[in-house]
């Protein structure tokens, strides 16, 4: 057996490299279903049970706050008292939210509105009856979306909609809004490392257990099992809208659920998908949403005027743009992408 | 210069260069190298081969759990807890939803999963079937979109 | 003297061969019937089993050191570089220690040393990558060995014995 020493200790070698520990021994982790979606909350600390629970608890308390489709909630009360006159005495975090929401739509026009709702509902997306509204629906209620015709009062504690018939949606912030305040929730609770997937909305905090990079990767929007290629980062949220998420098909057309506030119809801009890279996960995910409207060009611009988020556009010309701020190590060059890194 | 050792001077003495024949310590080492190469296979992979965990959760409860690739016939699970009535199947080593009163068909679109880390979601019924065992192949924590 | 130039000159000789050899095999890819990254015949194994066997450790060292750097800079990277070179050292250390074992003949020698190159590959591979992925590749590549180790051990065996011995005293 001696003789053979050489060749065991290289053998040997090989072996306890591959006997690394890996990531996610410690900590507590929970999935479960919100806001129309799965979620799933790691906390990598030790005793992270606390951090996960208060997490789950505070995305509850705003599901009850935000869904318009539960009854109780402010939102809806919101909408059924839409044109009464009434301002409806909200939380100021609900006030601030529902300003921020205005602000994009300021900074974006045409691009982003939460008063769709009338719209979605005549497309069947928010009850999941899918289907082409007839044009004369589709114009009665893209008369009721107005993003100004919904007051918020300066100490964001009311808020009114000033025509019968509007309603408000809050599907492009919710998960964002949520993924916020759970990290606020998570750090509160002592949490220093932890990973959100709000329904692919992904909120990272910290780095990993062993101090490396979170690495998160995008998927392909024409093959979901795949992917456009990983990001490396820490303490970021990664927000991506596209229309392959929900969709439905008639006469042989696709439609998806991103809606143009301008037409009415499912935005057509050119892009498969958008993932926004930003330390505010609000923001994230109220632009992935607006900037999927607003096309790759406009995008573009919109980027270079700030320098609090990235950017990361796949089109559907098979070209991935990266914007310069992020470490992103591409993979669909294979499937037929080509990438090209945009610069201030 | 010096170029050292008495080696250097002398014919070398190596016993295994002077042999023409394989000799039984050959097949001795030869055989050293196999076990080492199935060792490691089965080391690698002691999941992947062996155990393909689908546990199949309802809106939080654990409905059922199956071994996959203990599996030897088709069996299929009815789940009538839900919002909607559906139906899963379960074949060696993959499982799907086959049928689902559900209006988006999502989860029936999903087709067929097969690998540890993938998951099935139905969001109307909250039903979720995820697979476990081997470590999951991927090199990333987390997909968006 | 003229053995410093000698010894020199037989280097820089099976340096080139060496080079050559895996030029050579490069032409004709194993991996078009294994479907297997890092499959190769290992030609250039047959220049170090010679060196070990008829001159020294040193000179086998100095020349598969000479043929990795020449072969990196003739057409590869530097990752193909920490591939050859990791695999290499591998190869002649597992080899330098057999040669010294009775009851083994270049047969065995030469799977060890192919068997090592691999591992020494894939250990590179790793860390390179960072990752442990490339290691499902190390059990059906140590199989392939066995073959490639015996084709190359019964040509080391030809080689050794058909090529003169160097006229070292002579000198």
């Amino acid at each position: 057996m001696k003789r053979l020493f050489p060749l065991f200790l290289a053998l040997s070698l090989s072996l306890s490299a591959c006997g690394a520990p890996t990531v996610g021994d410690v900590g507590a982790s929970e999935q479960f279903f919100a806001m129309d979606t799965i979620m799933t909350v790691n906390v990598l600390d030790e005793n992270g049970e606390a951090a996960v629970q208060a997490a789950r608890a505070e995305i509850d308390r705003l599901e009850q706050m935000l869904s318009r489709t539960r009854e109780d909630s402010v939102i809806a009360l919101l909408n059924t008292h839409a044109g009464d006159g009434s301002a409806l005495a909200v939380e100021p975090e609900l006030g601030a939210l529902l300003r921020f929401a205005q602000s994009v739509s300021q900074d974006l026009p045409g691009c982003f509105d939460i008063t769709i709702a009338p719209v979605m509902d005549a497309w069947g997306f928010t009850r999941e009856e899918r289907h082409v509204p007839d044009p004369d629906t589709l114009a009665d209620t893209l008369a009721l979306v107005d993003w100004r015709a919904l007051t918020v009062a300066e100490d964001d504690a009311s808020a009114r909609l000033e025509e019968p018939g509007m309603a408000v949606d809050l599907g492009a912030v919710a998960k964002g809004f949520a993924a916020q305040r759970a990290a606020d929730a998570i750090r509160a609770a002592g949490g220093t490392s932890a990973l959100l997937d709000l329904g692919g909305n992904i909120t990272v905090l910290g780095s990993k257990p062993d101090g490396a990079d979170w690495r998160v990767a995008v998927k392909d929007p024409q093959d979901t099992e795949r992917q456009l290629g990983v990001v490396s980062l820490r303490d970021k949220t990664l927000s991506t809208s596209g229309g392959y998420e929900r969709y439905f098909e008639a006469n042989g057309i696709t439609y998806h659920h991103i809606l143009d506030p301008e037409t009415g119809y499912p935005a057509d801009s050119g892009l498969l998908s958008v993932t926004v890279v930003s330390s505010d996960p609000l923001l994230a995910d109220a632009l992935s949403t607006a900037l999927f409207v607003a096309g790759r060009q406009a995008a573009l611009d919109y980027w270079r005027s700030r320098d609090d988020f990235e950017l990361i556009l796949c089109g559907s010309d098979g070209v991935v743009t990266v914007t310069e701020g992020l470490t992103f190590a591409f993979r669909g060059e294979e499937h037929g992408y080509t990438c090209e890194t945009a610069r201030r | 210069m010096h170029f050292g050792g008495r080696s250097m001077d002398t014919p070398v003495k190596r016993p295994a260069a002077e042999r023409r024949r394989p000799t039984i310590g050959d097949g001795v080492l030869a055989l050293l190298v196999i076990l080492c190469a199935a060792a490691l296979f089965f080391g690698l992979r002691p999941a992947s081969g062996n155990l393909l965990t689908a546990r199949i959760v309802l809106d939080g409860v654990l409905v059922a759990e199956y071994d996959l690739n203990a599996l030897t016939s088709p069996v299929e699970l009815a789940v009538d807890g839900g919002a909607y009535p559906m139906v899963i199947q379960a074949e060696p080593g993959r499982i799907r939803v086959l049928e689902s009163g559900c209006p988006s068909q999502d989860c029936v679109h999903t087709g067929w999963a097969d690998r540890a880390g993938d998951q099935i979601i139905c969001l109307p019924n909250r039903l979720v079937i995820s697979l476990s065992g081997a470590e999951a192949q991927t090199d990333f924590d987390a997909v968006t979109g | 003297m003229s053995g410093s130039i000698r010894r020199l000159t037989r280097c820089a000789v099976l340096t080139a061969l060496a080079l050559a050899l895996s030029v050579a095999e490069g032409l004709v890819p194993l991996t078009i019937l294994f479907p297997l990254p890092g499959l190769r015949l290992g030609l250039a194994n047959l220049v170090t089993v010679y060196a070990l066997c008829r001159l020294s450790g040193r000179e086998a060292l100095l020349i598969l050191v000479s043929r990795c750097l020449l072969g990196a800079l003739l057409g590869g990277n530097l990752m193909s570089l920490a591939f050859s070179l990791t695999g290499g050292l591998l190869a002649l250390g597992t080899m330098f220690l057999l040669l010294h074992m009775r009851g083994l003949s270049l047969f065995g020698v030469s799977v060890a040393g192919a068997a090592a190159h691999n591992t020494g590959q894939i250990l590179a591979a790793m860390a390179v990558l960072g990752t442990r992925a490339p290691l499902v590749y190390l059990p059906p590549l140590l199989l392939c060995s066995l073959i490639t180790g015996t084709v190359t051990g019964g040509a080391c065996i030809l080689l050794v014995h058909r090529v003169p011995q160097p006229l070292e005293r002579k000198s």
